[in-house]
């Protein structure tokens, strides 16, 4: 709870940016699918084997699960904004349809007839008796589209468009509870406000309604067109995964290059996605560069590498030569720190039996038992390469939640575990991380990704952004973690902070 | 005038109307009686085309019905509907001035036509202008159904058994309205009813109809003195047969105080027996199955007036 207090605090102006954003996807996406849905209600009101058809269709495209839906319209329109709201309407075209629908063709068939035998116009029978009498059905269909698209808008942040779900995510990712509570909680709150604002509509006369949203798309729509009129050419966008590490790179990215060339404008896009969400943006130019991991490239985006070498050089190269031949993406100078495994005991632990390396715990092997997470205990270059590699064997090791392995070895219920090597909790509770003196866990560099087309239109950003080659330590990668995952600093400011102290900022 | 001529209407191989040749004169109150099944709503519905024949064609002054743009005729038509049918989400006066919406009358005019009308049909437009349908009982409602077809002051009004949902008390009320207002105003009335008593009591001339075909036209006493067939006879038969009344006729038609008194007479008892106990008190207590139930000289000699009248 006070985690809560302490990031709503902190983080205020970003939680009410992303709520502005989840409210204009969503109010966008609710008025493109009630202008697409009532519309061809009425057209098919009277064609009933097509409405059928329409009633099927929309409700095929109800059962597709949004992911694979987002999944599926990335190739198509990109990532960002567009597809969300793309995906967004396709769910909720069918409740307002089916309800419009519904609405229309349930009228009192003795109304309909005496609409029709006092001469009333097409027009007048429309406006004046069957659309206000099928109100009430359109207006529950609408508030059933909403709900959904509150809810479903949290994954738009997978794609990029922004939103509480950012903060969902970013709790599942950074296992917070407290940013997960925040963006689900907000969300919920959002459903709602929206939800009663909607019963409010629903009891005003046809008239007035249909006035409000006329309005509310003038506003909306004038809104957009003129953030598209004002909003500054950017020519550089630079993007980051889920988490605090990328958007403290990002923006030490955007300090470097806007300082180096004041006359190019960067625009940061942190927690922007995943590997493949953010690989495929860089591909389709929405935007222009990210740090991406060298293990990573290796394991999942070039092909024919999978037998990486354990040297972080090697692995570099290769990487940096299998980018440039296959996809033509320049990767420039990797940082000093790895995010990789790594293996963790408590200071007093490693005091006792005078741990530093790896190769130290073989002596107290039968007095190590471990917590690992499920991964770490079954693939190749986790738990079972190590024992070979190390030939070591502990006395026993469990596998837990990666979420409870850090409070295991603080409670003391096992002394060893596995983790990342810049998760800010090894600064939290106090751990050691044993060298990895034989390199045997792949090497996870971090490094700017790029096209090898802006790098020709702007050479001048390789020797600015290769100032961070070999920078930034291991240990300064965890402080700048803890600041902003345990003491909710901006990610901004911890990011400039350490460029200036170490001169890397005019 | 409106003339029928060899109209024949089919459904799917059931032959609902054959062969109707029917000839209502202009400004006539012309009634429409059969029981379900003989054609007589369908008959009704062709005139406003929301039935179009299969064969034959019907004349409007002269002019075949299907010549006639579809709009303009039926803003020429009034209807009333058995289910009354306002529309629940407008207010009386915008029910009443529908048509007139239509036409493109000013509001101002619309609100001025629909209060006198309301005036007309005594519900008072101050209390009643702005109120919503499901508002007013169904006499109420039905009152207004009736004046929203005269709104326009068409030249002919279509009415489908416009009172069969109605309380008899209401019904006899409105009937004696249909028969002011067709006096008063210089309009045809085509009415449907099934109720033989109805027809017989607002009729100028009643066609009896049976499965499609017409059975007699003719003015009341001419049916009644000389019925044209055994079909014909049979259904007053029927109707002379109901008037063989017992004291419930009487509490079924509205009479009758309720009151705590020890009763002294049966509601099975004939009418006679009630008339007779009457001479001797001024009010005799009925035994129902719902309580007790005074009923005075003055209900008896009004239920027997308007028997009478019919």
């Amino acid at each position: 709870m006070q985690q809560i207090m302490h990031i709503l605090q902190t983080q205020g102006g970003d939680i009410v940016h992303a709520i502005g954003q989840h409210i204009g996807l969503s109010l966008i996406s609710l008025l493109i699918a009630a202008v697409i849905a009532i519309p061809l209600a009425i057209v098919l009101m009277n064609h009933k084997r097509a409405a059928n058809v329409m009633l099927q269709i929309t409700s095929v495209l109800q059962t597709i699960p949004s992911l694979a839906l987002l999944g599926i319209l990335i190739p198509i329109v990109g990532i960002g904004t567009i597809p969300s709201i793309i995906a967004l309407v396709i769910y909720a075209v069918m409740p307002i349809f089916q309800n419009t629908y519904s609405g229309l063709t349930t009228i009192d068939p003795n109304l309909e007839e005496a609409a029709t035998a006092f001469g009333l116009s097409r027009r007048m029978k429309l406006f004046r008796i069957e659309l206000p009498l099928a109100l009430p059905m359109i207006i529950s269909g609408i508030r059933i589209a909403m709900v959904m698209i509150i809810g479903t808008a949290t994954l738009a942040a997978l794609i990029g468009a922004g939103g509480l779900g950012t903060y969902i995510l970013l709790g599942i990712e950074t296992n917070n509870n407290a940013l997960l509570i925040i963006g689900a909680v907000l969300s919920a709150i959002l459903a709602l406000v929206f939800g009663a604002a909607i019963d409010w509509l629903g009891r005003l006369s046809f008239k007035k309604v249909g006035i409000i949203l006329a309005t509310l798309v003038v506003l909306i729509g004038g809104f957009a067109g003129y953030r598209k009129l004002v909003k500054p050419e950017t020519t550089i966008t630079i993007a980051g995964k889920m988490g605090s590490e990328p958007e403290i790179l990002i923006n030490m990215y955007k300090d470097l290059i806007e300082n180096d060339h004041p006359n190019m404008k960067v625009s940061t896009k942190a927690n922007f996605g995943g590997t493949s969400f953010l690989y495929k943006a860089l591909k389709s130019g929405s935007i222009d560069i990210y740090p991406e991991f060298t293990g990573t490239v290796l394991e999942s985006l070039v092909t024919g590498q999978k037998s990486a070498s354990h040297n972080p050089a090697t692995t570099y190269r290769v990487a940096k030569q299998a980018l440039k031949s296959q996809q033509q993406l320049a990767y420039l100078k990797p940082m000093k720190y790895q995010n990789g495994y790594d293996l963790a005991v408590t200071k007093q632990f490693a005091k006792k039996y005078n741990l530093k390396t790896v190769s130290d715990l073989v002596a107290v092997e039968d007095k190590i038992h471990a917590g690992f997470d499920p991964d770490f205990y079954q693939l190749k270059d986790g738990y079972p390469g190590l024992s070979k590699a190390y030939n070591l064997k502990f006395a026993s090791a469990k596998t837990m939640e990666p979420s409870i392995r850090y409070k295991a070895i603080a409670n003391g219920k096992v002394n060893l575990i596995d983790g990342y090597t810049t998760d800010p909790e090894i600064q939290e509770y106090h751990l050691v991380v044993l060298k990895d003196d034989k390199q045997f866990f792949p090497p996870y560099q971090g490094a700017p990704l790029m096209t090898e087309k802006l790098l020709t239109e702007h050479p001048e950003l390789q020797t600015t952004l290769n100032k961070l080659a070999g920078k930034v330590s291991t240990t300064d990668m965890q402080k700048m973690n803890y600041r902003v995952t345990v003491k909710h600093e901006k990610a901004a400011t911890v990011a400039r902070d350490y460029l200036k102290s170490h001169g890397l900022l005019n | 005038m409106i003339e029928f001529k060899n109209v024949s209407k089919r459904y799917s191989g059931n032959q609902a109307i054959d062969d109707l040749n029917l000839t209502i004169p202009t400004g006539d109150f012309f009634v429409l009686v059969g029981p379900s099944g003989s054609g007589k709503t369908t008959t009704l519905k062709m005139l406003n085309r929301l039935i179009a024949p299969t064969d034959g064609n019907i004349y409007f002054n002269d002019k075949r019905l299907i010549d006639y743009d579809l709009t303009q005729l039926r803003l020429q038509m009034g209807y009333v509907l058995q289910n009354i049918a306002l529309f629940p989400n407008l207010t009386i006066q915008d029910n009443i001035a529908i048509q007139a919406e239509s036409l493109g009358w000013s509001r101002k005019r619309r609100i001025e036509r629909a209060r006198t009308l309301l005036q007309q049909v005594d519900l008072d437009p101050d209390k009643y202008a702005t109120r919503m349908p499901s508002e007013l009982s169904g006499g109420e409602q039905q009152r207004v159904g009736i004046i929203r077809a005269l709104a326009i002051k068409p030249k002919v009004v279509l009415m489908d058994e416009p009172f069969s949902a109605l309380d008899p008390i209401s019904r006899k009320q409105l009937q004696d309205l249909v028969l002011r207002l067709h006096h008063e105003l210089d309009m045809t009335f085509v009415f449907v009813t099934h109720d033989m008593h109805e027809a017989l009591r607002l009729g100028q001339h009643i066609a009896v109809m049976r499965l499609g075909h017409i059975q007699q036209v003719g003015t009341s006493a001419e049916i009644m003195q000389h019925p044209a067939n055994d079909f014909v006879r049979g259904f007053f038969e029927n109707e002379h047969a109901s008037r063989m009344v017992t004291v419930q006729t009487l509490l079924d038609a509205g009479y009758g105080t309720p009151v705590t008194t020890p009763a002294t007479l049966s509601a099975t008892a004939p009418v006679r027996e009630l008339a007779a106990a009457l001479q001797t008190t001024s009010a005799v207590v009925v035994a129902t199955p719902t309580g007790s139930q005074s009923l005075t000289t003055p209900d008896l000699l009004d239920y027997l007036a308007t028997k009478e009248a019919d």
